[in-house]
Order: C-alpha cells, then structure tokens, then sequence
C-alpha cells in the first residue's frame, strides 16, 4: 500500500511539469487569442484598454458564473442543459420580487432559490426516476421556460432603479471597484468553488464519482445524494447568473439566454472538463468563458460578420477538445 | 516542428493582412455602426442598403463616412444586442444607429454609449429613454389601423378574425397590434377569436404557432392578421399547407418575394408595408448630420402604404417593393 502510494508520487513529480503545463494550456489558449486580435486589430491601446477590458469582463459574468455550477456537474459526470431555461425564470421571479414591492436582498435571494430549486427537481429527476441527466435537464430546459413565460404572462418584467441594476454596470459607480461589481463577485465565487472542489471531502467525491460511479459507491458514498447535492448547488449558482442577467437588462426577460446552456458548457470543455466526467478545473471553464467573451468582442472589433464568430467559436470547441484529447493519449504512454 | 512552422506562416499572415488594411486610416472620417434586430429578414436587408446609400451620399460631398452593419449573434436575444452595443461603445464609433430589441433593456447600454461619448439615434422601435438623438421610424400603430381597415373590408364588416402576435417585448409589433385591435373596434360585427398567441422570432416559430391556432380555429376563422414578416411568412406557409389559403381573408405586415406571389395568387390579400429602406437611409443622415453639429428632430416619420393586388403593379408600389439592393450591398 506504502509502496503504491509512494510509486504514484514519483510518476506525479515526474509529470509535475507536464500536469501544470496541461493545467496552462487553456490559459495560454487565451493569450494567444488576445495576442491574435491585437495583432489583428492593429490598435492595442484601444483593445486592451481598462474601457473595453471591463465591458468584455461585465459581458463574461454570466456564462461564468453559469460554468462554475457546470464544471461541478460535469466533474460528477452529468450535464445540465436547462442552464439558460433556467436563467429566464430566475430572472423573472427576482424582477416580479423586486416589483412586488420585496426588498430587493430578498428578491435577488428568491430568484437564487428558486435556481437551487430546479436543480434540486434536476437532481431528484436523474437519481429516483432513473432518468439520465441529458434527458432530465432537456425537460426542465422546457419546463423552466414555460414556467418563466407563464408566471411573467408572456411578457417581459421591468423593474424600477434599484442597487440591483448596479450589478454589471460596466463602468462601476464606485470607480475604486474598477470592473463592474458582478465580475467581483464571480472571481469570488470560482475562487471559493476551486477550493472546495480541490480540497474539501464533498469536492474530492465528486471527483470520484464523475471518475467511476460504481467504485465510488463501493467505497461508501451515497452517490445519489451527492448527486443530488450537485444539481442544487450548480442551481444556486444558474439562479445567481440569472439575477445578473435581469441586472443587465433591467427587467425579468422569459425569452433571454435562449441556446446559453451551449455556451456554458462550451466554456467548461474549452477549459479542459471532460464530458465523460471526472475531469475539469473551475479556472480552466473561467479561462474557457473568457476566451469565447474576447473572440466575440474581437471578432466584433475586427468588423468580422456573426457567421464567422459562429464558425470561429464551434472550430475552437473541437479543437480544444482535440488537443486535450492528444495530449491526455501521449501522457498515457509516457 | 512542422507544426509550429505551420503557426508562425499563419501568424505572419494576419499581421501582413492587419498591416494591410490599417494601412487606408482616414482620421476625419466619420464612422456609425448601424445595429439591427437581426440579419436575415429581408426588411433589415433594405435598412442596410439605405444607411449605405446615406453614407455614399455624404462621402461623395467629401465627408467620409463608413457603415459597420452588425446585429446580434442570435436574433431574438437581447442581451447579445446589448453585448454589440457595448463593443462599439468601446471600440469609440463615433455614433450608433440601433433598431432596439426591446423598449428598456436596451436603455442601459445607449445611455452608458452617451456618457462614453457615442450618441446613438434609436430606428425602427422605440427606446424608454431621453438619452437619444432622435427616433427614425414607421408609425406602427398607422400601420396596424390600415390593416385593420383592409380587413374589416375585405370581410363586409362581418366575420371570425385571428391576430397572431409576434414576440413578447417588442414596441414596434406590439404597436401595430394595438392599432389594429383599436381599429376594428370600428367593425362591430368583426369578431376576434384569438389575439393572445405569440410567434415568437423565426419563421419556424411563426409556423409552429399557426399551425396550432389552425388546428383550433381553422373551421371557423374569416380573417386572419399577422404583425410583421416572419409571422406573415409562418401563416402563409401553414395556409398553404393545409390548403386553406386563399380561402381565409389574409392581411399581413412588411414584404418578401413570396408575399408578392402569394397575393398574385390571391392567397394575400394585402400586406402594410414600411419604407425600411428610406428608414436606414434617414437614420444614418441623421446620426451623421447631428454629429455635424446640426440639431435632429426627435421624431421622424418614415412611412406606410398599404398594397393589395389592385395597387401592386403601380410604379410607386414597385419602387416601394424593390429597393435597389444590388446597387448597395455586394
């Protein structure tokens, strides 16, 4: 036992450089993006600058925070595709919060419940009805949506100036904040959610179970909790983005993120998680998030048409995802 | 090696090309970025080639002046057009001519383009804010009232009568919507079956729509009334399909070359139309001559005509229907 553990030791120190090179690998990804456009652009001061660094970083806040909650589900081995369903209605129950005359702490907090809420519905679906998890969240991806267009009639709800609307401001009121408060608030909240993943016991059995569901079940852990603990957890985080995204738009929108769940999990895998699970660092996804943020921002700059933003970011999603691949192969036969 | 070789080619590549096209920087030219709902209706194809027409315009009396034509990466989604709003913002375009997705969400980031120093002049659907230069636009709720009158007509004033709303949230349908259902209060005989069912934004969800306001009311429906072109194109389609139109009185709103030969084959029977063209045209003229230092009037009324196959082969109709495209857009 000493003996194994000892032999995996020297292996990692052997690949110690190599891991933190795959580590950086997402990372390196982004700045040769930035690099490319800045070229391209031919105008640094201007792309680089803290006017549009904050507009690009207001615009990652809510396909990050999104990937947060989805780079634990996908470490567990599952996959939410109710995320931008999810969005709309959080939105729309924190707006109809705030209109009822709640404060808005309250009102906010309601919609992040309400987000835990449908995760929890995700979670219960996929361990007690045997549901698998694509198919469970495709329904909730309908059902949430009917319900955010139902409870707001069909109609968008616009909410009166409150401090929630100072959310993601892009320039702050308060200029000492230099970025938006929501761009605070999502660094915060991936730095709290790699240390649990990373150091906790909660974080190290999702690990273990997106690695070998059967094998973590032998060793004791109630898999299906666990599971059920992640849609939760994922789904506080999917009712926080929504609550962003009603800051942004000033109003409950039942019809916004449409087609967002694909971001999300773009950002995740771009970022090195592994949709067959077990594998995905929650700054990996932020990377991920922001190198598909400052693509479209560029591509924008460059006065590039959408269709070529669309080829550009579906091309990087296989190509990141190839290039893990390849080099996951050649770390096996090394 | 090989590969690394292949990059730095590729990396040279597009600085030379970068270099290249850095290389023709005028620094008097005035750039606008004009910012539509979407790209694919042929409605924002027109807009398109009338702000190129502006701009030909004023570069040809010697002020430069560019058109970037950007809409949302999704068509219906606003927080993407807020998210192309904002990169212009900081891109520093010297004004922005935006047809916003919404009547508020979109205030936020036109007011934060003010106070960076990019005024924008609002086209097409109204913006809830004061922070615009000017509103360059159809009077949509004209527009939903000639309807309504086409179709109490077409009808004798008596009959069962469908309006397939197009999406939640946006002014300029949602007025056209009013004026209709304020006008054919005028019909008294006139009775509305379904007003409540939404579209939604493509013509794929339009057809979907129609197809189940069909299987419900398709019996019985007279008159049917669809508020801009996608839902237009989405009922025809499901008339056609079923083999109801031409059967059904049909009035619908904006234009595209299947709606002519629809009404050709009197399965139309009238379509409003805007002078999206000459709303791009006048919007782009307005940015840039308020940019000029010259004071813009906050409201610019761009148009409606009403066309049935009676009027259809006129020489204005036409000019109205075919705007010169090619002459714009390549």
């Amino acid at each position: 036992m000493i003996a194994e553990a000892k032999s995996n030791w020297t292996i990692s120190s052997a690949n110690l450089a190599r891991s933190w090179l795959n580590r950086l690998g997402p990372l390196l990804g982004l700045i040769l993006v930035i690099v490319i456009f800045t070229i391209l652009i031919g105008d640094p001061e201007r792309y680089l600058s803290l006017k549009n660094l904050r507009t690009v970083l207001a615009q990652t806040v809510i396909v990050a925070i999104g990937a947060i909650g989805m780079t634990i589900i996908i470490i567990s081995g599952g996959i939410d595709l109710s995320v931008g369903s999810a969005i709309a209605l959080t939105g729309v129950i924190a707006a109809l919060g705030i209109n009822s005359g709640w404060p808005t702490t309250l009102a906010l907090a309601a919609g992040i419940a309400v987000g835990g809420f449908v995760g929890l519905v995700n979670g219960v679906a996929i361990t007690r009805l045997r549901v698998v998890p694509f198919i469970a969240t495709l329904g909730m991806l309908g059902v949430a949506r009917g319900v955010a267009k139902g409870i707001a009639g069909s109609q968008t709800v616009n909410i009166p100036d409150t401090w929630a609307n100072d959310l993601l401001l892009t320039v702050p009121r308060s200029q000492w904040l230099l970025v938006a408060p929501g761009v605070w608030i999502a660094i915060a909240l991936a730095v709290m959610a790699a240390v649990m993943l990373r150091r906790t016991v909660f974080g190290r059995r999702v690990f273990a179970l997106g690695s070998n569901e059967a094998a973590a079940r032998a060793c004791g852990i109630a898999t299906d909790r666990l599971k059920i603990y992640v849609y939760s957890l994922a789904g506080l985080l999917f009712g926080l983005a929504g609550v962003m995204q009603m800051s942004r738009l000033r109003q409950g929108d039942p019809t916004v993120a449409m087609g967002l769940e694909l971001d999300v999990i773009a950002a995740v895998v771009i970022g090195g998680g592994s949709l067959s699970g077990g594998e995905g660092s929650i700054l990996g996804s932020m990377i991920g998030a922001l190198i598909m943020a400052f693509l479209r921002n560029g591509c924008q700059q460059i006065g590039w048409p959408n269709y070529i933003q669309e080829i550009i970011i579906g091309a990087l999603i296989v190509i990141a995802v190839a290039i893990d691949r390849w080099r996951s192969s050649r770390a096996a036969i090394a | 090696m090989r590969k690394l070789v292949t990059i730095v080619v590729i990396l040279a590549a597009l600085v030379v090309w970068s270099c290249d096209r850095s290389g023709s920087k005028n620094p008097k030219k005035i750039t606008v970025a004009v910012i539509p709902k979407g790209t694919s209706h042929e409605f924002w194809k027109s807009i398109h080639a009338g702000s190129i027409k502006a701009a030909r315009e004023f570069s040809s009396a010697g002020h430069e002046v560019e058109v970037i034509w950007k809409g949302p990466l999704r068509e219906d989604d606003r927080e993407q057009q807020i998210q192309v709003v904002e990169g212009f913002t900081s891109q520093g375009v010297n004004g922005i001519v935006l047809a916003p997705l919404d009547n508020r969400a979109l205030v936020r980031p036109v007011e934060e383009a003010k106070n960076a120093g990019v005024p924008t002049v609002i086209i097409d659907s109204a913006l809830d804010s004061n922070s615009i230069v000017s509103f360059v636009a159809t009077d949509n709720r004209k527009g939903g009232m000639l309807a309504a009158d086409r179709l109490g007509e077409l009808l004798g004033g008596k009959g069962k009568v469908i309006l397939l709303r197009y999406a939640e949230g946006s002014a300029s349908t949602q007025d056209r919507e009013d004026g209709f259902l304020q006008e054919i209060k005028k019909y008294p005989n006139v009775e509305l079956i379904s007003t409540d069912q939404y579209a939604g934004a493509t013509r794929d969800t339009a057809k979907r729509a129609s197809e189940n306001l069909l299987n419900r009311f398709g019996d019985e429906v007279q008159g049917i009334f669809c508020p801009n072109e996608s839902t237009t194109a989405g009922m025809l389609s499901a008339l056609q399909d079923i083999g109801k139109a031409g059967k059904v009185m049909f009035v619908g709103f904006d234009t595209s070359q299947s709606f002519i030969d629809a009404m050709r084959a009197k399965q139309l029977h009238g379509i409003v139309v805007q002078n999206p063209f000459n709303m791009g045209y006048l919007g782009v003229r307005t940015m840039v001559e308020s940019l000029q230092g010259k004071p813009a009037e906050k409201r610019i009324d761009t148009g409606v005509t009403m066309i049935t196959p009676d009027n259809l082969d006129a020489a204005d109709t036409q000019a109205l229907l075919h705007p010169p495209l090619d002459q714009y857009l390549k």
